[in-house]
């Protein structure tokens, strides 16, 4: 085999493996993704539904306390302890609602890492598109001239996934954010 | 007679926690799932304030507001941002579309129901 032959071939061959291992792996990886977004929301679903419930209970209770301290003579510092713990139900419970918005979050950086992994698979698929026209007799020149049309493919490819991959997500806390009124 | 407050988010979790908490203060809820839905039901009912996510499908919140603000009963209705965007430009592009303010998320709810009483009482 001469020279300029091996080479074409083993471009070739480098290409489709890049293309065909990376396409593979970054599909397992996207299927993960997805369905951890789907495992989430139910989750939080699940998380909200108990958390209202436990929140109904709550108020039932203290009603109830309410209601047998309307018929007897509880002590002044029990009417304030019952008071000071209906204070920090609410407390609690505000901050769980601001803990509880992190699916809303995360659904959206999974969002944008499934987007880039569609188009990382995107351009393996050039890479893989480039090198079937790469033949063993391939000569130097016109590798290079391949080589230049994937690169310019490629470029294209990663300026149309700028346009579609969603702003990315800033916060680094789950406490309340900044608020402005107009 | 409660007040009635639209709340757009693509987010059913985000939905669930804006309505317990704005319900608990005795506001009525009317929950859409992105801009689309909420053009389509702040249509069948005007309401008392809009509050809306950004980026979501089909319609984001900035096209929400401007068509809202383009019918002739929503040009006084309070419209409310609430949304992970934080930079200056997308609230400039929010107070340009006619936007009355902007509340990052994640929300407080105390915090939620203090603007949303100074706004519409």
């Amino acid at each position: 085999m001469a020279p300029n032959e091996m080479m074409g071939s083993q471009v070739k061959c480098l290409l489709s493996g890049v293309s065909g291992h990376g396409d593979r792996h970054l599909a397992e990886v996207e299927t993960d993704l997805v369905q951890m977004n789907i495992l989430l929301g139910e989750a939080i679903k699940k998380l909200g539904a108990s958390f209202m419930a436990i929140h109904g209970a709550l108020c039932i209770q203290q009603e109830t306390v309410n209601l047998l301290l309307s018929g007897g003579t509880p002590a002044p510092e029990c009417v304030a302890r019952l008071e000071a713990i209906h204070g920090e139900i609410g407390q609690h419970v505000n901050a769980a609602v601001t803990g509880l918005q992190f699916q809303d979050m995360t659904s959206q950086l999974i969002g944008r890492m499934v987007t880039h992994l569609a188009g990382l698979r995107d351009v393996f698929g050039a890479l893989d598109s480039g090198s079937s026209n790469v033949l063993p007799e391939s000569g130097h020149e016109d590798i290079v001239t391949l080589l230049n049309s994937i690169n310019q493919m490629l470029a294209e490819r990663s300026v149309a996934l700028e346009g579609v991959v969603g702003k990315a997500v800033s916060q680094r806390h789950m406490e309340s954010g900044e608020i402005e009124l107009f | 007679m409660a007040k009635t407050i639209l709340a757009v988010d693509d987010s059913g979790s985000l939905r669930q926690m804006v309505a317990f908490s704005l319900k608990a203060a005795g506001y009525e809820v009317i929950e859409a799932v992105d801009g689309q839905d909420g053009l389509d039901k702040a249509k069948k009912q005007t309401v008392d304030l809009v509050l809306t996510d950004q980026n979501m499908p089909r319609m984001d919140g900035l096209s929400l507001i401007k068509a809202l603000r383009g019918m002739t009963s929503y040009q006084r209705v309070p419209i409310l941002m609430l949304t992970t965007e934080s930079s200056d430009d997308m609230k400039a592009q929010g107070k340009a579309a006619g936007a009355n303010g902007w509340l990052v998320k994640p929300f407080d709810p105390a915090r939620l129901t203090e603007v949303v009483k100074k706004v519409i009482g």
